[in-house]
């Protein structure tokens, strides 16, 4: 991944296809990705969203943020709805109606997408349809009040994982949504973070090129529910890729890249200091979560081949 | 507002802006290869051609990325005549940049199978000499290290005597900026590259934790030029 500093941002894009105005929580890691996404995708698409964050605030009735065709479904069926939307796209153009080019994007949370909406994903990944689905992953289902879902990380607190004396949080580790995806065989999946804005919109416009289904998993820090200040949203994106928690790849028809390959890991305490949700987490957990990481770290890069 | 009809739609622009943007905003495709929102339109492509008809009848071609908008005006983006002389633009593009994928695909877009020259003359330049990359180091980053030199056959994006690009700082805007991706930047270890300038930077060393985040050339230039603190710039963005 290139280095761009200072200069390049004010080469991207200047149109917003995601007004301003939402009501996202202040410093949403989540909504500074929605944005990138969409400025990425530019107007030819059309956008199913699952129920979740960006869809409440997003579309408070009567108004709405999105510039770009969108349509709201339920958590279990974003991916079927978008497969809908894009076989209807090929009848159209198959019966000559109207010749219309528009990528079907599908957006869900992490719940909407490894909880919920898991089985109407794996369908659409499997059927081959031409969209893109992307999950925007805050590790919980932050909406409705910070309820663990199958992507919380391990030792975090949330609402219905809660610290206390005979708990530590999340009793499970994360589930490897991404590896689950890969399984379906499909000609492309990412991780990305919207703290590496160019990295993600390079991924998105790889992604929406590609004929078949494509996969992006976003990192998405949110303030409100991992219980970190405000401004460090775009911190605490850098801190997971830094610390390995949540590192940068991409997997090309079965081939896995490295996108970020730091010579050194930070530690995993860098990243869990600043979040309340991770603040009960006793020495031996960290170290524990730090086997982990490092243990997932050099799996991948063997995966990918590189310092082998 | 200014009122016009583009395709045989009717369209209200704001004064001041150019057809492009008026069509662009109303959906309605004209392809570009030097056009870039963040840079002053240029016309060096010419593929944004259009057919203009005037009130008195009388029509002309125009670059539609320079022309601003007009009462009354009537704009064609696919008319005959536009067309055919779009396809020998990227005819004569393709000839010149044969393996470039934004050519490709503007040409398969336009029906062009391959150039109408003989194989002697089809060559394989990755620079489409659209000059973003020389008007985005003068615009936007303000250093002007690289130009066009040289005319007509010859003509390339270069350093200052074709030497070594002594006023870059290693931005990399122009290697993002590229349409074809011809401007190579590499970070091997402490030293990056950019090689089409020959130039090469040395990497600031985080002081927290140890990784290279950007060129001290870089970081001199926007020091001087935000009038930052001495050592503002001794931690990366993840430790600062």
């Amino acid at each position: 991944m290139e280095n761009f500093a200072i200069y390049v941002p004010r080469l991207l894009p200047q149109e917003e296809n995601l007004a301003p105005g939402h009501r996202a929580c202040i410093g949403c890691g989540e909504v500074l990705a929605v944005r990138l996404v969409c400025k990425a995708l530019g107007r030819r698409v059309i956008v199913s969203n699952a129920t979740g964050c960006m869809e409440i605030v997003s579309s408070p009735y009567p108004t709405t943020s999105w510039r770009v065709p969108w349509m709201h479904t339920l958590f279990e069926n974003t991916a079927a709805t978008a497969s809908g939307m894009e076989a209807g796209l090929k009848a159209l153009n198959r019966k000559g109606k109207k010749a219309i080019t528009a990528k079907v994007v599908a957006m869900a949370g992490d719940g909407g997408t490894s909880d919920i909406g898991l089985q109407a994903l794996s369908g659409a990944l499997e059927r081959g349809h031409n969209f893109l689905f992307v999950c925007y992953d805050n590790e919980a289902y932050m909406n409705t009040g910070i309820q663990r879902s199958s992507a919380t990380p391990f030792g975090a607190s949330t609402t219905t994982s809660p610290a206390g004396k005979l708990s530590i949080g999340q009793t499970s580790r994360k589930k490897d949504l991404t590896a689950i995806v890969v399984a379906h065989r499909i000609p492309y999946v990412a991780t990305a973070c919207p703290s590496y804005p160019f990295d993600l919109i390079n991924k998105v416009e790889k992604a929406a090129a590609i004929q078949g289904p494509a996969y992006l998993q976003v990192l998405s820090p949110c303030p409100t529910g991992w219980r970190h200040p405000s401004d460090l949203a775009v911190r605490m994106g850098r801190l997971a890729v830094e610390t390995g928690v949540f590192p940068l790849y991409e997997v090309e028809n079965g081939k896995y890249k490295l996108n970020l390959d730091l010579p050194k890991l930070r530690p995993v305490m860098d990243y869990l200091k600043p979040q309340g949700r991770f603040r009960h987490l006793p020495a031996e957990e960290v170290e524990r979560i730090q086997e982990q990481v490092t243990a997932d770290y050099e799996e991948l890069k063997k995966k990918a081949g590189v310092g082998a | 507002m200014v009122n016009l009809t583009i395709d045989g739609r009717q369209i209200k622009a704001r004064e001041g802006m150019t057809l492009l943007q008026a069509a662009r905003e109303h959906g309605i495709d004209i392809p570009t290869l030097c056009h870039n929102d963040a840079l002053e339109p240029y016309g060096a492509c010419r593929v944004c051609l259009v057919e203009i008809t005037y009130k008195n009848g009388r029509n002309r071609l125009v670059t539609s990325c320079l022309y601003p908008v007009e009462e009354g005006l009537s704009v064609s983006t696919n008319s005959e005549r536009v067309t055919a002389n779009r396809k020998i633009l990227v005819e004569l593009l393709l000839a010149r940049c044969s393996g470039e994928k934004v050519i490709q695909d503007l040409a398969r877009k336009l029906g062009v199978e391959s150039p109408p020259f003989r194989p002697e003359y089809i060559e394989r330049n990755a620079c489409i000499l659209c000059a973003q990359c020389v008007r985005a180091c003068q615009e936007v980053v303000g250093v002007s290290a690289i130009s066009l030199a040289n005319r007509g056959v010859s003509r390339e994006v270069a350093p200052p005597f074709l030497e070594t690009a002594t006023a870059c700082i290693g931005c990399g805007s122009c290697v993002y900026i590229c349409p074809t991706q011809c401007i190579k930047m590499e970070d091997v270890g402490d030293t990056r590259f950019i090689h089409n300038w020959s130039v090469e930077f040395k990497l600031k060393k985080c002081k927290v934790c140890g990784n290279h985040f950007a060129p001290e050339a870089q970081l001199e230039y926007i020091t001087a030029k935000a009038n930052l603190p001495p050592g503002f710039f001794d931690t990366c963005t993840t430790c600062r």
